[in-house]
Formats: C-alpha cells, sequence, structure tokens
C-alpha cells in the first residue's frame, strides 16, 4: 500500500525529503568524533559524527537506516547540533524528538536509537575534550 | 504532480469504466429493480440478468453455469470451500492439507477447522515459493476430507501445479479446492480439469466490482457443501441472500472483457515484469522473491538490500501505488509470513516490494516505475551507515 500521506508531520516529510546532513564528514581542522547505536530488531541504525574545534561543533553529519521518523530525528539532531558549543549542547532524548517530529507512540523503540547514538557521541566527544 | 503510477494489481484491479457503465446501467434500468428470486415477469426478468451474468462468469472458468454459485468474494468462497466441504464429510474424515502460504482467507478457515477437531496439515514450500505435487501425496491419509491450495500466491505469484493435485485426489476420491483469485482472468483456468471439486474466485482482481465472487461448485461427482449462512435458499442453497443484480452485471462483464483478453494479454504482461525486473538490476543487491516461472504474468516480489521498506514507500509515495513486505499480506503491518515461510529474515521481508502490473499497464509505466524505484532505492542508500547494505538483506 502507499504510505498514507497523514502519516508524517511536515517535520518529518521535510527532514526526510532533504536529509540535510546525511554523509561522512569533510576533511577540515579539529577532531573528528562519532557515535553509533544498532537495533536492527527495531529495524534503526544510526551513525553521528561530528568535528570539534575551538570546543564548538564545527560541522555534524549523520548516517542513518531506518524509518522516515528515523531518518528525520537523525537529520534534526543534526542540524542543531552544528554549530553548538560542546559544553552546551541542545538536550534531545526520545521524547522531545517524538514532540518534536509529532510521532506516534509506536516510533518511540526507534528513536530511543536515535537517543542512544547522541548519549554515545557525546560521551566520545566528552573523552576528547 | 502527475497521478501516482498504479502497480497494485494483486490488491484490487482497477474497476474497467465499460464495466461501471454496465453497472450504472443495470442499476438505473426500471425494467431491472425486481428481486431475482420473484416469480412475477418483472422477477424474472432480473433472473435472466442474472443468468446472462453467470453465463459470462462460467465460460471463463470453463464451467456449466449451474456449477457457479456467487458470494460476497473470493473471501466467502473460500471459507464457504473450506469449512462447508469438511463440515459436510461428518466425523469419518478429519484430515485437512493446505500449505502455509495460502491467503489469510484460507489460513483463518482451516485455523477454525483444527479449532473444530480437525487436524490440518500444513505444507510448507521450497525457496521458491512452489507448493508440488509430491508434498500433497505425501501429506494424504485416509482420513483426508479436503486439500485446498492456492492456485497463484498473492504476494510472490507462483503457480501451484493444481492439475497434478486435483488428480491426486480425483484418485482418492478427496475433495480438491483452489483458491483461483489471482489467477482467473490472468492465465487460462479451466474447471473442468479432473479432480477440481470447488474453485473460488473473484470480481475485483479483473477488471470488476468489489463486493461480489463465486466459488466454483463440480456439477458430478457434486461436493459435499455445508452452508455457512441460512436464509431463503438461494444459489443451491449453498449461499442464501437476495443477488445484487448491478454487482453481477459488473462481475459477468468483467469475466467476458477478461476472457477476451487472454489470447495476448499474459504475454504481454509478463513481457513488461521481465522489463521492469531487468531494469531494476540498477538498482542491485536486491533480489527475487519465488520462483520466476511457473508464475501469474503480472506479479513481481522485489528485495533491495539496505532498505527500510516504510522509507522506500514515502520515498515513492505519489509517484509510484505498491505493496510492502510488511503490509500486503494482513491489515496488521506484521511482517509477511508467505515471505517468512521462504526462509526470508525480517529484514529482508521488510524491504520488500510488491510490484503488480495490469491490463492498463504500459512499457512507459514500467520504465518510468524502474526509474523512480532505483532513484529511490539510490537516496536512501547514500545515508546508510557503513556495513548496512551487507547486513539488511
Amino acid at each position: 500500500m502507499s504510505a498514507p500521506a497523514t502519516r508524517y508531520s511536515a517535520t518529518v516529510r521535510s527532514h526526510f525529503r532533504s536529509l540535510a546532513g546525511a554523509g561522512d564528514l569533510p576533511p577540515a581542522a579539529g577532531a573528528a568524533v562519532s557515535g553509533e547505536a544498532v537495533a536492527l530488531d527495531r529495524l534503526a541504525w544510526v551513525r553521528f559524527a561530528v568535528r570539534i574545534d575551538a570546543g564548538r561543533i564545527v560541522d555534524c553529519r549523520f548516517r542513518a537506516f531506518g524509518c522516515p521518523h528515523t531518518l528525520a530525528a537523525a537529520s534534526l539532531v543534526a542540524g542543531r547540533l552544528r554549530g553548538a558549543p560542546i559544553d552546551a549542547l541542545p538536550a534531545f532524548d526520545a521524547g522531545t524528538l517524538a514532540c518534536e517530529l509529532d510521532a506516534p507512540a509506536e516510533k518511540m523503540g526507534r528513536l530511543l536509537v536515535v537517543e542512544d547514538a547522541l548519549r554515545h557521541l557525546l560521551a566520545n566527544a566528552h573523552r576528547v575534550q | 504532480m502527475a497521478r501516482a503510477l498504479y502497480l497494485d494489481h494483486a490488491a484490487t484491479a482497477p474497476l474497467d469504466p465499460r464495466v461501471a457503465d454496465a453497472m450504472a446501467a443495470c442499476l438505473a434500468d426500471p425494467e431491472l429493480q425486481a428481486n431475482p428470486a420473484s416469480a412475477h415477469a418483472a422477477g424474472r426478468a432480473a433472473a435472466e440478468q442474472v443468468a446472462l451474468a453467470r453465463g459470462q462468469v462460467a465460460r471463463l472458468v470453463n464451467a456449466s453455469p449451474e456449477a457457479i454459485v456467487f458470494t460476497s468474494g473470493a473471501t466467502e468462497s473460500v471459507n464457504l470451500a473450506a469449512l462447508g466441504a469438511v463440515r459436510a464429510c461428518g466425523p469419518g474424515r478429519r484430515h485437512v492439507v493446505t500449505s502455509r502460504i495460502e491467503h489469510r482467507a484460507g489460513l483463518d478457515a482451516c485455523r477454525q477447522l483444527e479449532r473444530e477437531g480437525h487436524e490440518v496439515t500444513w505444507l510448507a514450500p521450497g525457496r521458491d515459493g512452489l507448493i508440488r505435487a509430491e508434498q500433497v501425496a505425501a501429506a494424504l491419509r485416509e482420513d483426508t476430507a479436503l486439500v485446498s491450495l492456492m492456485h497463484a500466491n498473492n504476494e510472490i505469484g507462483t503457480l501451484t501445479d493444481i492439475g497434478a493435485v486435483a488428480g491426486l485426489c480425483e484418485a482418492r476420491g478427496i475433495t480438491f479446492h483452489t483458491d483461483a483469485a489471482q489467477s482467473v482472468g490472468k492465465v487460462a483456468v479451466d474447471c473442468a480439469v479432473p479432480g477440481i471439486a470447488l474453485l473460488s474466485f473473484c470480481a475485483h482482481k479483473l477488471g470488476g466490482p468489489k463486493g461480489v465472487g463465486a466459488l466454483y461448485v463440480r456439477r458430478r461427482p457434486r461436493p459435499q457443501v455445508q452452508p455457512l449462512q441460512f436464509g431463503g435458499g438461494h444459489e443451491g442453497g449453498l449461499r442464501s441472500g437476495t443477488l445484487a443484480l448491478h454487482q453481477l452485471a459488473g462481475f459477468g462483464l468483467a469475466c467476458e472483457l477478461a476472457g477476451a483478453a487472454l489470447g495476448e494479454e499474459p504475454a504481454r504482461i509478463r513481457t513488461l515484469r521481465e522489463r521492469l525486473w531487468q531494469q531494476l538490476q540498477a538498482a542491485a543487491p536486491l533480489w527475487r522473491n519465488g520462483a520466476a516461472e511457473p508464475s501469474v504474468p503480472g506479479i513481481l516480489s522485489v528485495g533491495f538490500a539496505g532498505i527500510e521498506g516504510e522509507s522506500l514507500l514515502l520515498e515513492l509515495d505519489g509517484e509510484i501505488a505498491a505493496s510492502s513486505g510488511a503490509a500486503c499480506s494482513s491489515a496488521t503491518g506484521e511482517p509477511s509470513y508467505v515471505l517468512r515461510s521462504l526462509g526470508r529474515s525480517d529484514e529482508a521481508i521488510q524491504a520488500t516490494l510488491r510490484l503488480s502490473l495490469g491490463r492498463g499497464t504500459t512499457a512507459q509505466d514500467i520504465d518510468r516505475a524502474a526509474s523512480v524505484i532505483v532513484r529511490a532505492v539510490a537516496r536512501l542508500r547514500a545515508a546508510l551507515p557503513a556495513g548496512a547494505l551487507e547486513r539488511i538483506a
């Protein structure tokens, strides 16, 4: 069946269509750090990569396998991290992502994978700092 | 944006405009407003319309009109055949043979028979999706009441050799039923093949209206079938209820049109399907579910490594209407039990697209569909984490 038009919020559709920030970090100055979470039983796999320079995230990219909400969440997080100071990063958990994306409850398991990838990234980033 | 390309004919085929016109005319005709069961002149006029439709439907499957029982669709036909035939057998014959890849109508009817105390042998297909006559032969017992196997599988399109199975059943005096909802009007279906006692099909898979179908019930020897509903004794007592004349007019014409197209249409559709499969090679790694042959011409079930099915459907939304491996087996969104029976992993199942072609499908449609799908798969794969392409297949 076709994906019903009403199932996805405008935010999800916008991020899904553009997948802004998908791909790998281009070579640049600063330290590259990544964080990843995989849960194939939930059909979600997310990897964030950031470049940190002078205490700030100067670039952020993601790679992801998953449903439109998973891809949109990864894209949204990548966009928010870019430019953020490492000591004052925006807080994201699955609940806030669900609110921002207007995601249905059954997507929480997948959004938790995005949250886990972000936690892994931040732990690695603080270790580098 | 152009209208979405319809490649979901196995779910339902668009109503043929000629059929729609005939149905509208029937509904509006003041001479066709009576109950076909009424004895007065107006009733007889309506009954003549029923007889016309019954003849048209019967001709498509090479049956006599008297062998056609009208129902509300293939689901009812399958239930009537399976439940009705086994319940009529009595306590001496309590065994049923069917397969794990039947349509939900067949599966659920057989599960109901299990709940009623019958024993069901569930045949598993090979990795090619085929159920073989030898498997059926090995499963038959002295107390087998019914063998019920679908002719064409609705998800992967593979064809069962019903002639061979029917022959086995004939030799043992066992009732054989086949669910032919996906094959009637797509390939030649012949109820005169020895051993076919019951055959289910419906109108909406072949350009007719939804809500009407038929069960072929062989005349001689006539299998015992217990009705599921009771009332006025319509349809030889097997299916009580006032007949919906406009539905039957549509069903009849749809069968006539499908029969007229059977000469060249199957080969044309098959060629288009293989053209699609060849063009989709640009989206490798990919795989085909079920054997390419024997099959009905219009169904292609294809899986794409590294693809999440919901994202693929959204990517195609507005451009192609098709079914996913997760959803086409039921309304629940559960992974397809048919693909699981073929040994596919859950990851591979959800990465599956069922593309089904029909009478309106053109070569240009196929080229456009292939181009859209290849582009969509490439875009989603471009975002994959390293290693995902290999693991998700």
